[in-house]
């Protein structure tokens, strides 16, 4: 898997960037999805890792 | 001079002797992987490659497309253009929306090319820009016939978008008419969507009669969408014969493979009756439809190729088939053979629900989509329903009965019933109680019907605290069947910690329907077992949002535009769509999900040619039958916070909303964000909006007709286009507020929150509490618009929603 591939939240539509990292769950930019931790939620609508498709 | 685009090397005429005129598609990063690969790895030289490749196989234009999320186009676009220049000798087709970007790219090319493509989406400001460069560079455009309502379906919209775009690009810019090539749009007619039947039809009559209304200006069509969803073989000569019959009509010009069209004469005239009969939708008499017979003529085909033996397929694999494809066409015809050498009951135990079963396996290999699995369950009720006239009279039902019912105080049914449709179209017994149901009439119900498990469901946060705090009634009531659990608010670690403790028998959670089924089927072993606190590394879920917040109370205070309520019931639906998020519904709502065995180019083609479509009819129906009637219902009020309460001032009372606040760091409540009376006093602002509640009873038919795939839709529908009405109402009084400065630019702003304050729906994360809607309804009077409440606070149309609106620039969401 592609470090740089972004994901989007079926439920809210937000999106990971893995450039951008997600600073709400203090993840530091270069982090790739898969490396997200586990217990990751959307920093906008909670919902799980498993409810994020790949977007790129 | 004929009407022509030439290149360094060589002028092309548009209307060839033999038409069509062959644009090449590949040298796209939506449309080709390799020439995708190559540019982000790059490699311009293999992007280069992929042009002259397709000029060999008789491509006379290429289209040249960079457009890539992350990646600067204009950059790309002008390096490729310069290269193709340079070594390709056919003229290029400049693909791109930015406007800035083609023009940097028609500054370069030293020629006449193509843009593709302008369109009427945005109501006419991007085509004034690309009018004026196309004028000024003196290139051709393509133009779709897209306006701000949508794609253009019918031949009739079609006509009707196009001879708009003439009357602004040749009226007002002064393009000439041969400067323009129209494409219609092509939508698929090889997905078995029923709106679609007749697409083919519509884009040929689109054609034929831009060619004759419209006099001098061409026609171009994206072809391979007309056969999206078939196998490739058939793809290849479907597309052949309908690029065939388009050039019949008065096409000029098609963007296609060239490496993939096969010429019309190599296609034997069996198949082209195949072909003609699903393009012109002609059933020629018989039982199956055009697109079944279709399928059968050209797989039956590519079987004898690869295997001699098996000419005939068994009933029994038809069938299996058959449900697994979700097709419920002349299945009938399969029964009544199996009828006679199976008893019905077999039927159902050893080919139908097998298949079923194989269905929900494949879903959960990621290799099917929701929408396709209530297809096949489509298949499987219309299958046992045609079967039960047959079946002898069983006293007693044997199976696993179970029984399903929404929580108490809760409206939502949609989760509820996929399960219905999964479980009953899995052979198994169940009995759906409905919403809203008390613990005692649950607890009664399950000891009458003796079922063998229970489903509660719920989506409101307040639904899981209900599930929680019900159980040790269930055990009280002596009740020894498993509970499984099912909705938006719940967690394996809520069911596990908070849950599976209060009752004697296992309580297991269900992510989803799958997971109940496996749940039955565990249950069928002997090998059902409570929920587990696993979390997966030991951590509870994060909690997102900064830990250290400081509310800066000293912000100015907005001027409404008055105080007290109002009321406005004229609100024009169409004006809606912009703010449906259509990320969330099309993958959210409806399932359509992009999974690990579907490339980035297949899910953005099963996008074009099958989700967006759908969506377009869907909005076009909403319009065209009046099923949105949106209406809000909103006020603004001078209030003042005291601790976690904002009070709410009426002029006659005063109204105390108490907010909740978290339990750990930063400790934020919504009544932060207001001033205290002492600091000034604020200001409040409340909606409650609802679009109505004829959409809730048309998709509440949809269910009872058993039609589960609409269902899905329509539904899936209503919850978006009734965010869409909130997103917009709170735009509407951000800019009451006079602090709409910063607008978002696309949806994407809108998800991020990319607007000055923040609305914390009630019975959302920030106030889960529905009891505050009663002090809001005496507020708002929203009776008025039609919504009313029931004895638990949940408000009916389920199609409405409610809010506060808090101005203050800190403000976003947050979880308590």
């Amino acid at each position: 898997m592609e470090v740089s591939v972004r994901y989007i939240c079926a439920n809210c539509g937000y999106i990971y960037d893995p450039e951008k990292g997600d600073p709400m769950n203090n993840i530091p930019s270069g982090t790739a999805f898969d490396d997200l931790p586990d217990n990751w939620v959307c920093p906008l609508c909670y919902a799980d890792k498993d409810a994020f498709d790949p977007l790129d | 001079m004929k009407p022509s685009v030439a290149s360094l090397y060589q002028a092309v005429e548009i209307a060839q002797d033999i038409p069509p005129l062959l644009i090449g598609e590949r040298s796209n990063t939506n449309g080709s992987k390799k020439f995708r690969e190559c540019l982000l790895a790059d490699d311009f030289d293999g992007c280069l490659r992929i042009g002259l490749e397709q000029e060999a196989q008789g491509a006379q234009i290429l289209d040249l497309c960079s457009a890539y999320a992350g990646r600067d186009e204009t950059a790309d676009l002008t390096r490729l253009v310069k290269l193709y220049a340079e070594s390709v000798k056919i003229p290029i087709m400049i693909d791109s929306t930015t406007p800035d970007c083609i023009e940097a790219c028609l500054k370069l090319y030293p020629g006449r090319c193509i843009i593709n493509s302008i369109n009427l989406e945005d109501g006419g400001k991007t085509l004034d820009r690309v009018c004026r460069l196309a004028k000024k560079y003196g290139a051709a455009v393509v133009a779709l016939t897209i306006n701000v309502e949508g794609m253009a379906m019918t031949a009739d919209e079609k006509v009707e978008t196009a001879r708009q775009i003439y009357q602004q690009a040749v009226g007002k810019h002064g393009l000439r008419p041969q400067d323009i090539l129209f494409d219609p749009l092509t939508f698929t007619i090889g997905a078995g969507d029923e709106s679609l039947f007749d697409a083919g039809i519509q884009t040929l009559e689109g054609i034929r009669r831009i060619k004759q209304e419209l006099p001098g200006v061409f026609t171009v069509l994206g072809l391979s969408n007309i056969s999206f969803g078939l196998p490739p073989a058939s793809r290849k000569i479907l597309n052949s014969v309908f690029l065939h019959e388009a050039v019949e009509q008065g096409l000029d010009a098609a963007i296609i493979d060239p490496g993939k069209s096969l010429p019309l004469a190599q296609i034997s005239e069996e198949d082209r009756t195949f072909c003609f009969d699903l393009i012109y939708n002609r059933d020629q008499g018989e039982e199956k439809s055009p697109l079944m017979r279709f399928i059968d003529h050209f797989a039956e085909r590519v079987e004898t190729k690869e295997e001699d033996e098996t000419q005939d397929k068994r009933p029994e694999e038809e069938l299996h088939q058959k449900i697994v494809r979700g097709d419920k066409d002349g299945i009938e015809d399969i029964l009544a053979v199996l009828l006679d050498r199976y008893p019905p009951l077999e039927i159902v135990n050893q080919i139908l629900v097998p298949a079923m079963r194989h269905v929900g396996e494949l879903f959960g290999k990621g290799e099917l989509l929701l929408p396709f699995v209530l297809q096949s369950a489509e298949a499987m009720k219309k299958s046992v329903a045609w079967l039960e006239p047959h079946m002898p009279q069983v006293e007693e039902e044997e199976g696993t009965k179970i029984l399903l019912a929404t929580v108490q105080g809760d409206v939502h049914d949609i989760g509820k019933n996929l399960v219905d449709i999964l479980f009953s179209n899995n052979g198994y017994k169940v009995f759906n109680i409905g919403i809203k149901v008390p613990a005692e009439i649950i607890i009664a119900k399950a000891r009458e019907l003796q079922v063998d498990m229970i489903g509660l469901s719920g989506l409101l946060v307040k639904s899981a605290i209900v599930m929680q705090e019900s159980l040790p009634q269930y055990r009280e009531a002596g009740l020894k069947m498993p509970i499984l659990l099912g909705g938006a608010a719940l967690t394996s670690d809520f069911v596990a910690t908070s849950c599976v403790p209060h009752y004697d028998a296992p309580v297991v959670y269900c992510a989803d329907a799958f997971a109940g089924l496996k749940a039955l089927k565990d249950y069928e072993a002997g090998t059902l077992m409570a929920t587990m606190a696993a979390p997966k590394n030991g951590k509870p879920r994060m909690k997102p949002g900064a830990k250290d917040v400081n509310i800066d109370r000293s912000q100015p205070i907005p001027e409404p535009p008055f105080y007290g309520l109002r009321h406005v019931v004229d609100i024009d639906p169409a004006e809606l769509f912009p703010y449906v998020n259509e990320q969330a519904l099309f993958r959210g709502r409806w399932g359509y999900r992009r999974t690990s065995s579907t490339s980035a180019e297949e899910y953005a083609e099963l996008t074009r040619t099958t989700v967006t479509p759908l969506y377009e009819g869907l909005k076009e129906r909403a319009l065209k039958e009046g099923l949105l009637q949106p209406k809000a219902a909103y006020g603004y009020f001078r209030c003042y916070s005291e601790g976690d309460t904002v009070f709410v001032e009426t002029g006659d009372e005063t109204m105390a909303f108490d907010f909740p606040r978290q339990q750990s760091p930063p400790y934020l409540c919504i009544a932060d964000y207001y001033r205290s009376r002492a600091e000034g006093g604020d200001v409040a602002a409340f909606f409650v909006v609802t679009i109505g509640e004829q959409i809730a009873v048309e998709t509440k038919k949809l269910f009872e007709a058993d039609a589960y795939h609409d269902y899905l839709m329509l539904h899936g529908f209503s919850v978006e286009v009734t965010d869409a009405l909130a997103e917009h109402w709170h735009e509407v009084m951000r800019r009451e507020l006079g602090i709409a400065a910063e607008k978002p630019a696309d949806m994407t702003g809108y998800v991020t929150q990319g607007y000055q304050g923040s609305r914390y729906g009630f019975g959302y994360p920030a106030c889960p509490d529905l009891d505050a809607h009663k002090m809001l309804f005496k507020l708002l009077e929203p009776e008025a618009i039609g919504v009313t409440l029931t004895e638990t606070m949940e408000m009916v149309p389920e199609v409405s929603t409610s809010a506060i609106i808090a101005h203050h620039p800190q403000a976003k969401y947050f979880a308590v």
